[in-house]
């Protein structure tokens, strides 16, 4: 019935590993053989890759685990993708209810654990809860805002479950009627009022901005976005989960905004007397200092389908909360007469963009990893997911993005989770077979979830894995230097494997590069083979990331990188 | 009672904070499913989102298969709304009302026992006397917050054996 349900939901793919308390579940597997099951090596592996699938193709992703440590191990993946709303279903298998609270082998509290990283999470102690609450979980995972549901099922409810005869079938699955979740409600329509207001307040604004973030990207309403942008002849900046939901090379664009983003989308937010954002939180990472962060606003405007958003960070003075899409859908037929002095904002900005380049140094002879993502980028040409961990190589792989389709670019940006890419680049693989899927990692996060390369060489998954190898914990190193007094504290790796070796011993071709001349002929072969191939870029142990403002300074004390 | 900043006769009596930290204090009424994880997933909630707990009664609710826990809650450095807002956010939660700053009848119910022989202080303030044993006379009183907190400091000058307060229960006033 278990795996019926998940065959009714449309569930592809599985990340998982069996266990104790999951066996009678994985017994009946095989009579499944629509649901694919990915054998991971470790569990936060597969909660990563559900997440990749999930954010590659926007179907949930489905993860097995067993009790205690299987579960537990979980948590981290959880958490990455309640952060980045994530739409996600955890099945963990539990010790037979009637063993439950004796601390019985491999039981732990998965419930307790897990409740601050789910957005809802069930025990299955009862077998006639079965199939309603897996409909329920998929329902909830995916309707409003997205998020992780994890469901922990006894051992002896998987067991009854297998062993019923003719299971009772359910009446229609995923019918609202069959639920028994009174406290689920979905936000309804658009307030139109509000839509019209924030139409005008953006039309007759001197200097505004609109700020996007995921919620956009989740929403599909990129070309809402666009065409309000374009109407109202406002510039767009997106967050770092936000980033392709505006075209980078837009005249408007902002590109990416934040205590990393570019200094003109800085000068913008700060400068600007009316901001809009749309489906983002608002967080730190956005506003560094909160009381610096857009001080000449007069009209903030937000929009976001949690409710409990609108105040959390930022009080606005106008609010939506609705679907990004209905909600901008809704306000641009209200843009009136733009406010005439509008061309000298916009001319402004492309000032700030001329006098605020992105750029680098390249003067020193070592292989510098902007060279590396711009030589892979010119590959992609819009037509590549490309997966990012975190730290230094997330915000050069973000910055130097040059794509205008949103949903390409997958990273953990709330939870900052390193070790996140490399399994995340072999779900969305698995979710975009059609798709050519770069893997973007430093080696400090990619030796914390290396082991799943098993799993690409066993699928032989087309993944090409972009190492950008300094030998230290770069973001921390830089952290380091410039804001805790140059003292470099525990943030040595010079001591890691060699990885053309390592992937080698895992099967898999690889290749190092040292020199600015050799990045293009790695990039060749990395194409012409067929399957998952590393490449170890030694790249410049100095590199920094540049645009940033200085940790608890506001958004104005931004730093940019020095001459090149 | 006691001026901000003095010390209340009784940290018991007086569990709220008084005065200007009262206005941080929201009062709640919160109808949820019964379910298993109920309570941890609503005190979750307000643990991490740095609120803090004042007052709590958790009971049946007029539907069955539901409660109605009844919350005094300091929302912290949090937007006052924000409680009701996380709260609402689970899916347990069916419905949050805000009862702060409403007409609303509000009771709290004491029961102690006291060694004092003579009652009619106590009996005057309105206390019911529940049991009369050997080892002392057990009573029960009801009242809006202050009123208990009031009574509980009586209670102590005539010498307390031992003490159970429960949390607010609150309906607003038709």
């Amino acid at each position: 019935m278990i795996l019926e349900a998940l065959e009714r939901e449309g569930v592809e793919y599985i990340f998982g590993y069996p266990g104790g308390a999951n066996l009678p579940i994985y017994q009946h597997l095989r009579e499944h053989p629509k649901l694919k099951h990915i054998l991971v090596r470790h569990e936060q592996g597969a909660a990563h890759m559900a997440d990749g699938y999930a954010r590659a193709c926007g179907r949930p992703g489905v993860v097995f685990a067993t009790s205690g440590p299987g579960a537990l191990n979980l948590v981290t993946g959880l958490c990455t993708a309640y952060m980045d709303s994530v739409p996600m279903v955890a099945i963990t298998g539990q010790v037979v209810s009637t063993q439950v609270g004796r601390d019985a082998f491999q039981e732990s509290d998965v419930i307790g654990a897990t409740s601050s990283v789910t957005k809802h999470s069930y025990q299955v102690t009862k077998i006639d809860q079965l199939p309603r609450v897996i409909h329920e979980a998929f329902h909830i995972a995916t309707t409003g805002r997205p998020g992780p549901v994890l469901i922990d099922i006894c051992k002896d409810v998987q067991q009854a479950d297998a062993e019923r005869v003719s299971p009772e079938r359910p009446p229609a699955a995923r019918r609202a009627d069959f639920f028994q979740i009174p406290g689920y409600k979905l936000n309804g329509h658009v307030d139109l009022d509000g839509a019209a207001r924030a139409a005008r307040a953006l039309s007759e604004a001197e200097r505004p901005v609109i700020l996007a973030g995921h919620g956009v990207i989740l929403s599909h309403a990129e070309s809402q976005l666009q065409e309000l942008a374009e109407t109202a002849a406002v510039p767009v900046g997106t967050t770092l989960l936000g980033i392709g939901a505006f075209p980078v090379k837009h005249p408007l664009s902002l590109h990416m905004t934040g205590f990393m983003g570019t200094g003109w989308n800085i000068k913008a937010v700060q400068n600007s007397d009316v901001l809009m954002m749309v489906g983002m939180r608002i967080d730190d990472r956005v506003t560094a200092k909160l009381a610096g962060f857009a001080p000449n606003v007069k009209t903030f405007i937000h929009i976001d389908i949690d409710g409990s958003e609108m105040g959390k960070n930022v009080r606005p003075h106008i609010e939506l909360v609705a679907d990004a899409k209905q909600a901008l859908a809704a306000i641009t037929p209200h843009v009136g007469k733009i406010q005439p002095d509008r061309g000298k904002w916009l001319a402004q900005i492309d000032a700030w963009r001329e006098e605020h380049p992105l750029r680098y140094k390249r003067s020193n002879g070592r292989l510098q990893p902007q060279d590396v993502l711009i030589d892979m980028y010119r590959r992609a040409k819009s037509e590549a997911i490309v997966v990012a961990d975190v730290g230094q190589n997330q915000i050069w792989a973000a910055l130097w993005w040059n794509y205008d389709r949103p949903g390409l670019f997958i990273n953990s940006g709330g939870a900052g989770t390193m070790g996140f890419a490399l399994p995340a680049a072999l779900g969305a693989k698995f979710a975009r077979p059609d798709l050519p899927v770069w893997c973007v990692a430093g080696e400090g996060g990619f030796v914390m979830t290396a082991q799943e390369l098993s799993v690409a060489v066993e699928h032989q998954l087309d993944v090409k894995i972009v190492l950008l190898n300094n030998f230290s914990l770069g973001m921390v190193r830089q952290f380091q230097d410039d804001f805790y007094g140059g003292v470099r504290s525990q943030v040595d790796l010079t001591h890691m494997p060699d990885f053309v070796k390592l992937s080698e011993a895992y099967g898999m071709p690889a290749r190092r590069v040292e020199r600015f001349e050799d990045i293009a002929a790695a990039f060749d072969a990395a194409e012409k083979t067929k399957g998952p191939f590393l490449i170890d870029f030694r790249i410049d142990p100095e590199a920094n990331v540049y645009p940033i403002v200085p940790l608890g300074k506001s958004l104005n004390e931004f730093w940019e990188a020095p001459d090149a | 009672m006691p001026e901000s900043g003095t010390a209340p006769p009784s940290a018991f009596g007086r569990h709220l904070p008084m005065n200007g930290e009262d206005s941080k204090v929201r009062v709640l009424a919160v109808e949820v499913e019964d379910a298993p994880n109920m309570l941890t997933k609503v005190s979750g909630a307000i643990r991490r989102r740095g609120f803090h707990v004042r007052g709590i009664s958790v009971g049946p609710s007029r539907q069955p298969g539901r409660f109605r826990i009844t919350l005094h809650v300091d929302h912290g450095h949090a937007e006052a709304d924000q409680v009701r807002k996380q709260l609402e956010r689970l899916v347990e939660v069916v419905e949050v009302v805000d009862l702060t700053g409403d007409d609303v009848h509000s009771r709290e119910l004491v029961v102690a026992r006291v060694t004092a022989s003579e009652l009619e202080a106590l009996i005057k303030r309105g206390a019911k006397v529940i049991s009369t044993a050997a080892d002392g006379t057990t009573v029960e009183f009801s009242g809006e917050r202050e009123d208990v907190g009031e009574f509980v400091d009586e209670l102590h000058r005539h010498g307390i054996v031992d003490v159970a307060r429960s949390g607010p229960v609150v309906l607003k006033r038709a």
